[in-house]
């Protein structure tokens, strides 16, 4: 999975009843744009290392300069 | 099947210095039990929501408490590329029921015993499937041709 640094990650939730979460690309530690990335999570502002997996999915932003 | 395909869950990591009140906020944003304890890209540890129950709340651990000191230490991983069966012994031998993926000595995600339990609930589901229909949908047997004894 390939991002960007303003990108959003969605994350489907896992049960019924579960929201969809979301965070904000905040720095691409891996090569080449990939994993992981830095992430700042939309409910509480936290960053976290994010490593996508099947249930994850990149919205990518026209960035301008 | 190789590990990393059975991997259903996005995984999360935070650095050693990550207070045990920001890991429960985090695990709570994204939805998971589980945070890997990331160190110069190496994997020291594991905290789960479980570990903030028994070793910081019970114990009144003050909320900016580091969570290197809760996590779990000696962590047993599986390579990414391994055969997924290899994982049923690890979780029998080893008492877990989350292993961290590695992948050239990097961590790339974490498998639970609920991915191994989804897939094998859908092989159940395809082993049944023909049983299922064979009970509630019968067909019935052709009957067996009437023959009379030539005499």
């Amino acid at each position: 999975m390939q991002a960007t640094v303003g990108d959003r990650i969605d994350v489907r939730g896992h049960h019924i009843g579960d929201p969809d979460r979301g965070c904000e690309v905040l720095e691409v530690r891996g090569k080449d744009g990939g994993p992981p990335s830095l992430v700042g999570w939309e409910d509480s502002g936290h960053t976290a290392l994010f490593f996508p997996g099947p249930d994850a999915m990149v919205q990518h932003f026209e960035h301008t300069a | 099947m190789r590990v990393i395909d059975a991997v259903r869950r996005s995984a999360v990591g935070v650095g050693p210095a990550c207070t045990i009140s920001e890991a429960a906020q985090i695990m709570n944003d994204a939805g998971v039990g589980a945070l890997a304890v990331i160190a110069e890209n190496r994997v020291v540890g594991i905290v789960t929501d479980r570990d903030l129950v028994r070793r910081a709340l019970a114990r009144r651990l003050p909320p900016d408490s580091r969570v290197d000191g809760v996590m779990t230490t000696e962590v047993t991983t599986v390579g990414a590329e391994a055969d997924v069966h290899s994982v049923y012994g690890l979780f029998r031998t080893h008492g877990v029921r989350r292993l961290p993926v590695m992948r050239n000595d990097q961590f790339v995600g974490m498998i639970t015993i609920d991915d191994l339990l989804i897939d094998l609930a859908a092989d159940l589901a395809d082993l049944a499937r023909p049983i299922t229909a064979e009970v509630l949908f019968s067909h019935r047997d052709s009957a067996v041709p009437a023959t009379t004894a030539s005499s």
